[in-house]
């Protein structure tokens, strides 16, 4: 199972990774390159890739996409800015035919932040009501707080359990 | 004779030359004839001569022939005298001949037999010299044998010797750990020894206390003897002395016995005397018993007497206390009349306290009766014991002279007895006493005797008891240490062999071990003179080594500091290939974007017209229907009075219900037309900000490309700034810059790419080949790989990560890649 980890630069990927794998919050730095790690959950074991989001390696995403079986898109849900970049990075990404198959899973992070947006607005603001032919799902989380990973894994690893 | 001869033949020979003919040394006739024939020959020869020399040549001849007749005469006679001195000389020749020939065989035969001695002797010299010789040989031979095996044997030798001479290290070891042993043996054997005489002294300075104290057990025996003989003596004197006093102890009992007569007497007189004693002591008891009888009644009567005075103390004490409360009442009866004087009103006050004041009275009266009482019974009884006093003080007084009388007769009664008795008792005491006396100086001296004699015989049993068994401890003492100084001496001598022997050992050893010593120490002194040397040579091998060091050292730090230099010098031009063909891929890119850009602005531009006026026709189409909404409701409220036309109003109810429709409609298309343009209008932003972007950082990038020497291509033109609403465009720089470079202050994108390129390489090369197959797209983008070496990374992955397959070729993709990136960077 591949999965990779998407969003924007500080959305909290590589927190996110790491979070998943060894259950911790990490330092992180910004992420010029990507992380790869393994992550297992529920006896179902993850190679799970953490591009970098900065502006100019961004269109290195595509590189990654070939056999992706899954998406993990992060949004700063206090970044109202730049959802809107967020967005079309998103489109753009999903437009990708090899990206077809790929289940999608937006993590509305940064909850525990005042001005964060709820994962409705989010969801509206990213454009996901309008997909089709996309199994997607939005979660509202917290990286440094650990909530909402769970529920997300849980989602993500029955859609794939029930799409194989 | 010969000499003469010898000169005739000399002159033969002189002119014989001249005749032309040979002269043979033996002068005889023949010669003379060979002469003539030779001159025949001579004539034969001149026959062609003239013949009138004949004549004279005959004369001449004749002359000759003549002087040759006489010389002939001569030669014969000559001849006969030679002849006969021939015969002579034959004769004496032949004389000579035989003596010669005898002597000769003489000598001949003597020399034969001498070299035939000589021979023999010569073979038997030889023979025996041979036989030497080869005894010699033998002997050689067996020296050489013997030299050979000496030779092996020093030959073995000079191995053992070799052997030796490695072994003579660890034989060096062993013989000073074998001294250090035989030493440290040595050393406790002379401890051991010196403990052992140390003990054979003890032991001899005990066998010599023990002969010291045997002698004077002896003496003391000898002295005990003597004692015993003087104690025998003693004894036999002391048994003369018994005798002598068993008879003076028989006149003694003779005496007792009168003296016993004597005393039976003065015992009759004492018994009657005592009789007497006894009458006046009773007499004595009797009246004393009475004095006590009177003195106890005596006793008591003073006991109740002073009973009596007790209680008459108590009375009056009583009477005291009495008195007192009497006077204390009175006087608080005269303070309560007082207090009755004073306040009269308390009239029932008054009468409880007169009440008690009588009462208190009563009490008083009471108790002064009983004082009374007692005063008189007290006095009654006092009076009457005082009576019983006197009549006992008079009684005590008789008896007291009663007893006074008895005392005085039992003094003089005791006076008597004792004066009887005291001359008794000197009578009695004086013989007893002589009695006692002889028997206790005899019965002394007996016991005496007999104690002294059975002591001094028990001492001297066991004084001789001791002795002898200390004689006994003695000599087992003794016997015991003359084993054990045999033993001790045994051991000693064993010891002392042993020391000799471990002595001669050690010497030998010693010997040994010096001459070892001394070979060792040719060898340690050849052996430092080696080290010495072998120190030089390494002292200048180390310094030559340090050198080697250093200058290798040297060498390789200017090695590294060329591979340094070299990798500094490729990480250089690869940082300038790459950076080469960063900015071409960004040029292309750049290029491409803007392409993309422009025809997406472009896109934009006539969506947005297209929008507008879509906007316009929606705007001017709600216009319309706002107008004919307007009209409509016009028209409406006019036939709102006239109701009673059904059908219009129907109508107009109907349109208006379509007119609301398609208005909402309208509407509702208007609404999402607002929203697409929203969104246009966001991503038309965001489009331009990246281009904006882009736009900065082209100029940024070209200084830098230009200070790249390789780099000469033309830089691209920065194309026209398309934008067409700077106004949107420049307020929103600042914000898009600093959420770029928010966290790093990697602003050049050209060196977060670089960052990326490194960090995805490291990656691919470092991480499992699954992992590196997903870099393979990543990589090939990054350095602009073309399909075939992405195909070709693939195929190389794939094959290492199978079991099997082969290896695929580098099939012209590596080829173009060096002539097309050469081609392409130069």
């Amino acid at each position: 199972m591949r999965i990779l980890i998407l969003g924007l630069d500080g959305a909290g990927k590589t927190t996110i990774l790491y979070r998943l794998q060894v259950g911790e919050v990490v330092t992180t730095i910004p992420t010029i390159g990507f992380n790869v790690e393994t992550v297992s959950y529920k006896n179902l074991k993850f190679q799970v890739w953490d591009l970098g989001g900065q502006t100019s390696i961004r269109p290195y995403w595509r590189c990654y996409y070939s056999n992706t079986d899954a998406v993990i898109y992060v949004v700063d849900s206090s970044d109202r800015d730049r959802m809107g970049i967020s967005k079309s990075e998103l489109v753009a990404m999903l437009e990708e035919e090899e990206l077809k198959k790929a289940i999608l899973v937006v993590f509305a992070n940064k909850q525990d932040m005042e001005q964060a947006m709820t994962p409705t607005e989010v969801a509206n603001a990213l454009g996901l009501p309008c997909l089709k032919d996309r199994k997607w799902q939005i979660f509202k989380t917290s990286a440094t707080k650990g909530t909402g990973l769970d529920e997300a894994m849980e989602w993500l690893v029955e859609s794939l359990k029930s799409r194989q | 004779m010969f000499a003469k001869l010898k000169k005739k033949i000399a002159e033969e020979a002189a002119t014989a030359p001249r005749t032309g003919g040979r002269i043979p040394r033996s002068a005889s006739k023949e010669s003379i004839t060979s002469v003539g024939a030779d001159s025949g020959d001579d004539f034969a020869s001149d026959g062609s001569s003239s013949r009138d020399d004949l004549s004279s040549q005959v004369l001449r001849r004749n002359d000759q022939v003549r002087r040759l007749e006489a010389k002939l005469t001569d030669y014969a006679e000559q001849l006969r005298i030679m002849q006969k001195t021939k015969e002579k000389v034959e004769f004496a020749l032949e004389k000579h001949q035989d003596s010669s020939m005898r002597k000769l065989q003489e000598q001949n035969e003597a020399h034969q037999a001498s070299r035939t001695k000589m021979a023999e002797g010569q073979t038997l010299a030889l023979e025996k010299k041979d036989q030497e010789w080869m005894e010699k040989m033998a002997v050689l031979e067996k020296e050489k044998d013997v030299l050979k095996m000496r030779v092996e044997e020093l030959t073995e030798k000079s191995l053992t010797l070799f052997q030796k001479r490695d072994d003579r290290d660890e034989l060096e070891t062993f013989q000073q750990q074998e001294l250090a042993k035989v030493k440290h043996m040595l050393l406790r054997k002379e401890e051991q020894l010196s403990q052992r005489e140390k003990e054979l002294e003890g032991k001899e300075v005990q066998l010599q206390s023990a002969r010291r104290s045997l002698a004077e057990a002896q003496g003391r025996l000898h002295l005990l003897g003597q004692e015993h003989q003087e104690f025998s003596q003693l004894n036999t004197e002391l048994e003369i002395e018994r005798e002598e006093l068993l008879v003076s102890r028989d006149e003694a009992e003779s005496r007792v016995r009168e003296a016993e007569q004597r005393s039976r007497v003065v015992e009759q007189r004492s018994r009657e005397l005592q009789a007497v004693i006894q009458q006046v002591s009773d007499d004595f008891q009797k009246s004393q018993a009475l004095v006590s009888c009177l003195e106890r009644s005596l006793y008591s009567l003073q006991t109740e007497h002073n009973n009596l005075k007790l209680q008459q103390h108590k009375a009056e004490v009583v009477e005291e206390d009495h008195a007192s409360t009497l006077s204390e009442l009175q006087a608080k009866v005269v303070s309560l009349e007082r207090r009755l004087q004073q306040d009269f009103s308390l009239d029932q006050h008054l009468q409880e306290l007169l009440e008690e004041k009588r009462e208190v009275e009563q009490r008083l009266e009471k108790a002064r009766e009983d004082l009374l009482e007692a005063r008189t019974s007290h006095a009654d009884t006092v009076s009457s014991l005082e009576a019983q006093i006197t009549a006992l003080e008079q009684q005590v007084v008789e008896a007291s002279e009663k007893i006074q009388r008895a005392e005085q007769e039992i003094t003089e009664q005791q006076e008597q007895l004792s004066r009887m008795q005291a001359l008794w008792a000197s009578e009695k005491a004086s013989l007893d006493q002589q009695l006692v006396v002889e028997r206790q100086l005899r019965e002394n001296t007996t016991d005496r005797l007999e104690q002294e004699k059975a002591v001094v015989q028990s001492e001297s049993h066991t004084q001789l008891d001791a002795v002898r068994l200390r004689m006994g401890c003695l000599e087992e003492a003794k016997r015991c240490m003359e084993e054990e100084r045999d033993k001790a001496f045994s051991s000693l001598q064993a010891r002392a062999e042993e020391l000799t022997a471990a002595r001669a050992e050690l010497s030998s050893r010693q010997t040994v071990s010096v001459e070892i010593a001394m070979a060792l120490e040719d060898s340690r002194k050849q052996r430092e003179e080696l080290q010495a040397q072998v120190g030089d040579l390494l002292k200048s091998h180390d310094a030559v080594q340090q050198e080697v060091a250093v200058l290798t050292n040297q060498l390789t730090e200017k090695e590294e500091q060329i591979t340094m230099l070299q990798n500094e010098l490729q990480a250089s031009r690869a940082c300038v290939i790459q950076l080469q063909a960063q900015l071409e891929g960004q040029q292309a890119q750049a290029e491409q974007q803007e392409a993309e850009k422009d025809q997406q602005l472009a896109r934009l531009r006539e969506d947005a017209v297209s929008q507008s006026q879509l906007l316009d026709s929606c705007q001017s189409r709600m216009s319309f229907l706002e107008v004919e909404v307007e009209t409509l409701t016009e028209q409406l409220q006019p036939p709102e009075p006239c109701i009673p036309s059904e059908q219009n109003g129907a109508v107009t109810v109907d349109d208006l219900h379509l007119l609301q429709k398609t208005n909402r409609d309208l509407e509702q298309q208007l609404a999402d037309k607002n929203r697409t343009v929203k969104q246009l209008q966001q991503r038309l932003a965001e489009l331009k900000r990246t281009f904006q972007k882009e736009l900065d950082q082209r100029p940024s990038s070209d200084p830098l490309a230009t200070s790249c020497s390789s780099f000469t291509t033309s830089s691209p033109a920065p194309p026209p700034g398309p934008a067409p609403s700077p106004s949107l465009a420049m307020p929103r720089r600042p914000t898009s810059t600093c959420t770029v470079t928010n966290t790093s202050d990697l602003n050049d994108s050209r060196e977060i790419n670089f960052e990326y390129l490194k960090h995805v390489v490291l990656k691919f090369m470092s991480c499992r080949e699954a992992e590196a197959f997903h870099l393979i797209r990543a990589v090939s983008v990054l350095l602009n790989f073309t399909r075939e070496e992405e195909d070709m990374l693939k195929q190389t992955l794939e094959y290492k990560m199978s079991w099997f397959g082969s290896k695929p070729s580098p099939k012209g993709s590596i080829r173009p890649s060096i002539s097309g990136a050469a081609a392409h960077w130069s």
